[in-house]
């Protein structure tokens, strides 16, 4: 059952005389409940990729279906409200709110629906359970480690139920144990809420948590070939 | 549909993030309101001193014809007073005393002392007991009127300011210097908001003997009762003989209040153009404080937010910290900038901080919270999605 459904999907910038296409023409089907690894060299156009999906970058050309909705016909606006539905986005650099608490930070979606103060402390209290940090719900992110950031921002990221999340990088600034513990997370995010998740990642180790990986080259899709290495790789 | 906003608290607590841009917002509002208080402040107080209150909507000025400009060069019969009380049917009366107050008003150099060589400018008014009774503003607030033929003065409560002599200079008991001797400060009395207050008075005919000029005087100045202003100018015109003209009081000073009309389109400009200079300073601490936030505005509108909904909030922050700094600066106004006193060129006045003046200064401090805040905001946000999250 296809999810998210991308056909010549493309995305250019004009520099001057020049054009610059990040993405290019892809054709690309994520079944509802992946979870989709995305590698390649810096530059082929991954981010460009999760920003069309997650709704923050319309598509130059090409068609982008998610759950039955063109997102190249949707208005600003009506994006806007589309994404705060449907997905939520892990930033590699946690992207949370100084100024607001642990708790705060994973409300601030919530204000985007209607939902009363009970029933979104209900929801941010389950989402701060689920990523195991409810003991810091009253911290400001100073207080926390990159790890904890990270798994706030995470919380932030499904407390409104979406059924897409979309990372980019979302260990690249962690190190290994809290690295660890973020993929273990989404493992589980994916498996057990059935979230359908797209991540980015310069570390093949990374890789193994997702279903399946998928290789970007200038904008392309590469032929499966690091994967196939990678699955070896396991079976050895 | 709704617009989903913000919370404020998000935008309150972002005024923490810089103690330094905190107060450059708080000083620059305040600043600006202490300003618009202080030149409301000068225009208003002006205008209240020139502009008589309802009361004196009933009193009337006879002068000499061709006078109207000035009272000062006025010159009339000094029978005039007794023609114009038994002529006028219908002034105001009191225990058989007619209210029609005889008045030299002179712009006569006084010295501190005899040995000083510095002439201070000031507005003298020669008058009669009746002049209490004309004038209701008037109120003795220490010692008495001064008596005839003994070198006596009563002063204003700004005429020390009109002087440019301290306080306590002016005190009962000191001495002022003027045709060739000095005279006793015996009385003080308050008028506040005329031109009065400004004035040194005297008896009347001390001032005709100091101004050489026994047989006449400036004007008199009639208190309407059931006579209108038609009767006292039928009796102005009828009197040939007399050169007379008569002037509502409130219109005498009306016109001397136009006269002054461009200084005050001039302060008010000025004070324009002082506020743009905080406005200005306001977008600068603006551009930086939300140029430093550009990634986290991209992240909110990936999080659905909508561009409007952040203008809103940051708008919010902007004003929120102006309106703290118009409170001060609208505090240290009415401390520290009501009722002070200042000079000008036809007297001296107090700087009146009243409801109008403080309204537009508190306005004024919000307003360039706004303004501050819309370019800079709108800036943060023209940025691409994609681009904000990457910027740092
Ligand atoms: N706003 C932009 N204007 C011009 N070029 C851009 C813009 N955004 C991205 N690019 C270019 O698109 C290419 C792919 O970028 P990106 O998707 O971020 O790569 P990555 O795979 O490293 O995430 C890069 O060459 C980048 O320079
Ligand atoms: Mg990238």
């Amino acid at each position: 059952m296809t999810l998210i459904e991308c056909r010549g999907l493309t995305r250019e910038y004009r520099k001057g005389d020049n054009i610059i296409r990040p993405l290019d023409d892809l054709d690309l089907d994520v079944p509802r409940g992946d979870f989709l690894a995305l590698m390649g060299p810096s530059g082929s156009g991954k981010t460009t990729l999760l920003n069309l999906i997650a709704g923050i970058d319309s598509p130059t050309r090409g068609s982008l279906v998610i759950d039955g909705t063109n997102l190249a016909n949707l208005s600003r606006n009506k994006l806007a409200a589309w994404r705060s539905e449907n997905v939520g986005y892990v930033f590699q650099l946690y992207n949370l709110v100084p100024v607001l608490t642990a708790y705060e930070n994973v409300e601030l979606p919530l204000l985007l629906h209607p939902l009363d103060r009970r029933q979104r402390h209900e929801r941010v209290r389950t989402a701060l359970e689920r990523v195991g940090i409810s003991d810091r719900s009253d911290h400001f992110p100073r207080q926390l480690s990159g790890g904890q950031e990270q798994r706030v921002a995470i919380a932030r990221a499904i407390v409104t139920d979406p059924a897409i999340l979309v990372a980019d990088e979302p260990t690249g600034d962690l190190d290994k144990p809290s690295a660890h513990a973020v993929m273990s997370l989404l493992k589980e995010l994916n498996e057990e809420l059935g979230k359908t998740i797209i991540m980015v990642t310069h570390d093949p180790k990374t890789t193994d948590w997702a279903t399946r990986t998928l290789h970007l080259d200038k904008g392309r899709l590469a032929e499966t070939g690091a994967s196939l290495t990678h699955e070896q790789e396991a079976l050895a | 549909m709704r617009v989903r906003q913000l919370p404020f608290n998000y935008a309150f607590r972002n005024l923490g993030r810089s103690g330094v841009r905190l107060a450059a917002s708080l000083v620059g509002s305040s600043l600006v309101v202490l300003l618009i208080l202080a030149s409301g402040g000068f225009v208003r107080g002006m205008q209240l001193t020139l502009t008589q209150d309802a009361g004196m909507q009933d009193n009337v000025m006879i002068l000499g014809a061709g006078s109207e400009e000035g009272v000062e060069r006025s010159q009339i019969d000094a029978s005039v007073d007794g023609i114009a009380a038994a002529s006028i049917p219908g002034l105001k009366e009191r225990a058989g005393v007619i209210y029609a107050s005889p008045e030299i008003h002179a712009a006569l150099p006084v010295r501190e002392s005899a040995e000083s060589d510095e002439d201070l400018s000031s507005v003298m008014r020669g008058v009669r007991e009746v002049a209490l009774l004309v004038h209701p503003e008037v109120e003795i607030v220490e010692g008495h009127l001064p008596r005839a033929g003994r070198d006596e003065l009563m002063l204003g409560e700004l005429a020390a300011t009109r002087l440019g002599l301290p306080e306590d200079r002016v005190a009962i008991g000191q001495t002022l210097y003027f045709d060739d001797r000095d005279w006793t400060i015996v009385g003080r009395f308050s008028a506040p908001n005329t031109v009065m207050n400004a004035e040194i008075w005297l008896p009347l005919t001390d001032l005709q003997i100091a101004t050489n000029r026994e047989a006449s005087l400036s004007c008199v100045i009639v208190t309407l009762d059931r006579a209108t202003f038609a009767d006292a100018d039928l009796f102005a015109k009828s009197r040939l003989d007399l050169e007379l003209t008569a002037i509502r009081e409130s219109d005498y000073y009306a016109s001397i209040a136009a006269f002054y009309g461009p200084i005050r389109i001039m302060i008010i400009v000025t004070a324009v153009l002082i506020a743009s200079g905080g406005v200005l300073g306001g977008l600068n601490t603006m551009y930086a404080a939300f140029a430093a936030r550009v990634r986290e505005v991209g992240m909110l509108q990936a999080l659905g937010f909508t561009r409007l909904a952040i203008v809103m909030n940051l708008t919010e922050e902007s004003v929120f910290a102006a309106a703290c700094g118009a409170l001060i600066g609208a505090t240290l106004g009415l401390v520290l900038l009501d009722g002070v006193a200042v000079r000008f060129s036809m007297g001296a006045f107090a700087l009146a901080i009243d409801a109008p003046v403080l309204l537009a200064g508190i306005l004024g401090g919000l307003v360039v919270g706004f303004i501050g805040a819309i370019p800079p905001a709108v800036r943060c946000l023209r940025l691409p999605i994609t681009e904000a999250l990457k910027s740092h």
